[in-house]
């Protein structure tokens, strides 16, 4: 060590802890918490009748003559629903009861602007534009036990989504290997993020001073996991794409042990409103990608599914009958898929309303059965131990009696 | 000196409100204030511009940006001919975007067609779509062209609160129409009259296609209303052709009759047939009153039958504004305990936002939102009150509020000088102005903008941008912020030219270059323990070229060039 002002480091003690010690944040009791929760965002509106399909239903093959999946094709689930065949990747997590599927879910706001829907499933307020912080954000503010890490809400991607934007500590992963400071060499990188983090340490105050503290915190976390060391286990099979590459950084570092809880991902393309096909196609192929990754990814967790719930979310579904350019236009409910250990799976979960036009919203789109927040609220309840749910879903009432039941009791 | 005494150095502002200031005395040199006026009304200083404001007087600067039209901008006028967005209407925009989406729709629907293509392909990766990419083109041209403005107009002020309008009367640039309703939103629009009257800007974007469709009441009818196409449409036989009415089609039926009335009973389905309450809402929480205004459900929905009929020619024409008589609600409406008699059309909406504009809980909201741009994200009292003042005496001249908030002895009080952080657009804008930098036409500077979390007019809610520091500072985004300052410091930030051997010489000293650093890009703010950081960092290092780029990459990655 050079200069005093780099005393701290020559005694072994990372300066994070000790302001974190001097912020008298209770210590959490007993051992770390390991449950976590993926949410991934289907965005665009994703077509929940040709995901999870209806086949024992015959008013879905008459209102699809072209994009319904033909009943031979489907991956049959338990009689009436099935998976589409692009997903039957997934087929051995339902089998093995890690997998479970809601039809008939969403907003109870009647919008079917994608940028409204969206706004209101991250920010758990539909109806509410002004909401400032998304519901995920708002769990990790009134849950502080998983506070000692910079990892414990990351989002692959950019920008911090809604979902997790306000004022508990969350990261923007765009690329693991890519987080932190930039140098052509090794050591030119490391001295680098040494000198910014003693200007930091020194001159920063308020939210530059903790903000800057756990940036450098999870650059020398980063460091230990070596991010481009990566192999996947047991055969773990990654779908090339931002999505498949997210889904394995995520995996990465629940394996790392870095005290991850909520990870958020997005996965795009499913505003097929033209030539969506059925079996095959635009549609089948983002479906294709959807489930290899899913599939890969409990595949390379292995026994660590054990303690993690993946959620898929997406903002509404799309109308029952195929309209004139063998497309779907925005609908109403649509389906949300629950995977892992904790999942009570292997059934169908939710109440499905039917495609009956008199059960329909508005007499066109499949009917909302199940709040969002309901099967939201449960997972945060009863995986990650949530209880103070009226302050996440502001002004909604959970009633565990509505709980659709995805978590294992 | 303190202020008071620079205060006296300008005539300009005659008996003005700084005489109040002056018994506070505030405790700054006549360059910590021009500094902080440059930091506050401006993107930041360029080289020597602090001295040449401190010299001049900061009082008479912040006068002179009071009126922009007086500060010649020959300079930014060459450089915007650059940007060929300027030279299309809403309509030739609208046509663009159509015709690449029906070539993308055709190359789609050809590509499904050849079903062994289809059934192994993965999907195209975005990027390879020439319709998206002359999309995405055009709006990176948009949100170049501001940080352009931004970096080198002489109009500072006026740049600032275009960005402020932008955001307080936020639009969406990525929700369908509002790609090309967009530019002419701000170029028409915002921009015209940024420091004129609060009512006129009020109406203007009340009124504008670019707000009607980002808040969907170009689409909200009294409920029971039926517009001349349906009837038209119900009025043709089946499996025929209705004669045409001077306007094109809703749709073209084409040859197939079948296909026909299956699209003109969707058609019928998508006309609108009620009340939406969207931009009402909006209007009253974000525009005007605040959500704290006091007003009710109820007021709510009256704005909204208010505002029925207020529509647009059709949106993917890049329609301008239409009163539609047809979706009007003619009936009597109450808001806020001002009752509005049956009968009134149109000008009930104007008499309305007059009225809202002039409202005491508007006044409040928006001065306070003000004084949050200007002086502390938890604005005083004090300077809130001191503009509310100025709206009442001036009936809501932007100009004289803004005038009352930069004479106002909260502006210049210690505690709120350095209290903000800058935004993302305010950090890459103010460290290209430190460096004397030119940015090039191409949107790659907009795009570090955006890396940093501020893709511009693409902030999907209506509250626009924040300006709350929690926004904006996080672990992710400060890496990025550090990134982006060694890379400019270097040379190597693509999208902006830097000349800083005329700003910071190379040295063989490092005192010397820590003292020229800290003068020229800092202000003089530099920390003890920044200088002892950068000293240190500075010792082995022998090449005076990269000493000084670390030094200015630290500099402008270091705290304290995150506040203003």
């Amino acid at each position: 060590m050079k200069s005093g002002g780099l005393a701290l480091f020559s005694l072994g003690l990372d300066p994070l802890f000790l302001a974190r010690a001097a912020l008298a944040v209770p210590p959490t009791a007993g051992p770390p918490d390991r449950r976590i929760l993926v949410c991934l965002f289907q965005r665009g509106a994703v077509d929940g009748l040709n995901m999870i399909v209806p086949h024992g239903d015959p008013l879905y093959y008459r209102e699809r003559p072209r994009i319904a999946v033909p009943e031979h094709d489907v991956v049959d689930l338990d009689g009436h629903f099935g998976l589409h065949p692009r997903l039957a990747a997934l087929q051995p997590l339902w089998n093995n009861g890690s997998l479970a599927a809601i039809h008939a879910i969403g907003s109870p706001d009647s919008t079917r602007s994608h940028f409204d829907a969206q706004d209101y499933m991250e920010s758990g307020t539909p109806g509410a534009k002004a909401t400032p912080d998304g519901w995920l954000n708002r769990y990790c503010q009134h849950d502080r036990e998983h506070q000692n890490t910079p990892f414990r809400a990351v989002a692959f991607g950019p920008q911090l989504p809604r979902i997790l934007a306000g004022s508990a500590p969350s990261l923007a992963i765009d690329d693991l290997q890519a987080f932190g400071l930039r140098a052509p060499q090794p050591a030119a990188r490391d001295r680098l993020t040494r000198a910014f983090e003693e200007l930091y340490a020194g001159s920063a105050t308020g939210l530059l001073s903790t903000s800057s503290q756990e940036a450098f915190e999870a650059v020398q976390m980063l460091k230990q996991v070596n991010p481009g060391q990566y192999q996947p286990a047991n055969g773990a099979d990654y779908p090339r794409g931002r999505f498949g590459k997210a889904m394995m950084q995520i995996a990465q570092l629940i394996k790392a042990d870095v005290g991850l809880q909520v990870a958020f991902a997005d996965v795009t393309g499913w505003d097929t409103h033209v030539n969506q096909g059925s079996s095959e196609g635009q549609l089948a192929a983002r479906l294709a990608e959807f489930g290899q990754a899913l599939a890969a990814f409990a595949r390379d967790l292995g026994d660590k599914l054990r303690d993690v719930v993946v959620l898929t979310m997406s903002e509404f579904g799309r109308t029952v009958r195929e309209n004139g350019n063998s497309g779907t236009d925005h609908g109403h409910a649509t389906a949300m898929l629950v995977l892992g250990g904790p999942v009570n799976g292997g059934k169908m979960l939710g109440k499905w309303p039917g495609l009956d036009p008199a059960n329909r919203f508005e007499g066109r789109d499949v009917a909302v059965t199940t709040d969002f927040r309901d099967l939201f609220a449960e997972i945060l309840a009863r995986h990650l131990g949530a209880t103070d749910l009226a302050t996440i879903f502001p002004g909604f009432t959970p009633d565990p009696a509505r709980f659709p039941g995805a978590i294992r009791a | 000196m303190k202020i008071w005494a620079v205060a006296s150095l300008c005539g300009a502002l005659g008996a003005s409100p700084l005489v109040a200031a002056s018994t506070q005395a505030p405790l700054l040199t006549p360059r910590d204030s021009a500094l902080h006026a440059l930091n506050r009304l401006a993107y930041g200083p360029r080289p020597g511009e602090v001295d040449r404001v401190a010299a001049a007087g900061v009082m008479q600067w912040i006068d002179r940006q009071l009126s922009p039209d007086k500060i010649d901008d020959a300079a930014l006028t060459e450089r915007e001919r650059q940007f060929k967005i300027l030279e299309y209407d809403a309509g030739e925009l609208a046509g663009m975007y159509v015709d690449a989406r029906r070539e993308r729709q055709e190359r789609e629907a050809s590509r499904d067609r050849d079903s062994v293509g289809a059934r192994h392909a993965a999907p195209l990766p975005q990027r390879m779509d020439p319709s998206q990419d002359r999309g995405r083109r055009l709006a990176g041209e948009l949100q170049e062209l501001a940080v352009v403005r931004a970096t080198l107009s002489e109009r500072q002020l006026y740049e600032v609160m275009v960005d402020f309008w932008i955001n307080h009367f936020n639009v969406f640039l990525a929700k369908g129409a509002d790609r090309f309703l967009t530019p002419s939103y701000i170029e028409a629009t915002i921009r015209p009259r940024a420091l004129g009257r609060f009512a006129d800007l009020l109406i203007a974007t009340a009124q504008s296609p670019a707000m009607l469709f980002y808040l969907d009441n170009w689409e909200s009818v009294a409920p029971g209303s039926t517009p001349p196409q349906a009837m038209r449409l119900r009025a043709r036989p089946l499996f025929g052709r209705a004669p045409q009415f001077g306007r094109p089609p809703l749709f073209d039926p084409g040859r197939d009759p079948m296909r026909a009335d299956s699209q003109r009973q969707r058609a019928l389905e998508r006309m609108p047939k009620g009340v939406n309450e969207n931009y009402a809402r909006e209007l009253l929480e974000l525009h005007t009153l605040g959500v704290e205004g006091g007003y009710t459900q109820q007021d709510v929905i009256d704005v909204a039958r208010i505002f029925t009929g207020w529509s647009m020619g059709r949106p993917q024409q890049g329609g301008d504004f239409e009163f539609h008589e047809w979706a009007h609600d003619y009936g009597e409406k109450v808001v806020m305990g001002v009752t509005f008699p049956a009968g009134h059309g149109r000008d009930e909406g104007m008499c309305l936002l007059k009225l809202l504009a002039n409202h005491p809980a508007t006044l409040h909201h928006v001065s306070r939102q003000l004084c949050q741009r200007f002086v502390n994200d938890d604005p005083p009292d004090g300077c809130v009150d001191d503009a509310v003042a100025a709206w009442k005496r001036t009936e809501g001249d932007i100009r004289e509020v803004l005038r009352a908030i930069f004479t106002s002895p909260d502006f210049w009080a210690a505690p709120n000088v350095r209290a903000k952080i800058k935004t993302p657009l305010e950090f890459v804008v103010s460290a290209a102005r430190a460096l004397g930098a030119d940015p090039d036409p191409t949107p790659r500077l907009a795009q570090v903008v955006a890396r940093l979390g501020e893709p511009l007019y693409l902030h999907v809610a209506p509250d626009g941008y924040p300006e709350r520091e929690a926004a904006w500072v996080n672990s992710g985004a400060l890496l990025d912020r550090m990134n982006v300052a060694v890379a400019l410091a270097a040379g190597r930030l693509p999208g902006v030219a830097v000349s800083i051997d005329a700003i910071v010489p190379a040295t063989a000293d490092p005192a010397q270059l820590i003292a020229a650093v800290n003068a020229q890009l800092l202000g003089g703010t530099m920390s003890e323990n920044t200088k002892a950081v950068i000293g240190h960092q500075l010792s082995d290092i022998s090449d005076p070229l990269q000493a000084r780029a670390l030094a200015i990459g630290l500099a402008i990655g270091g705290p304290e060039f995150q506040r203003q």
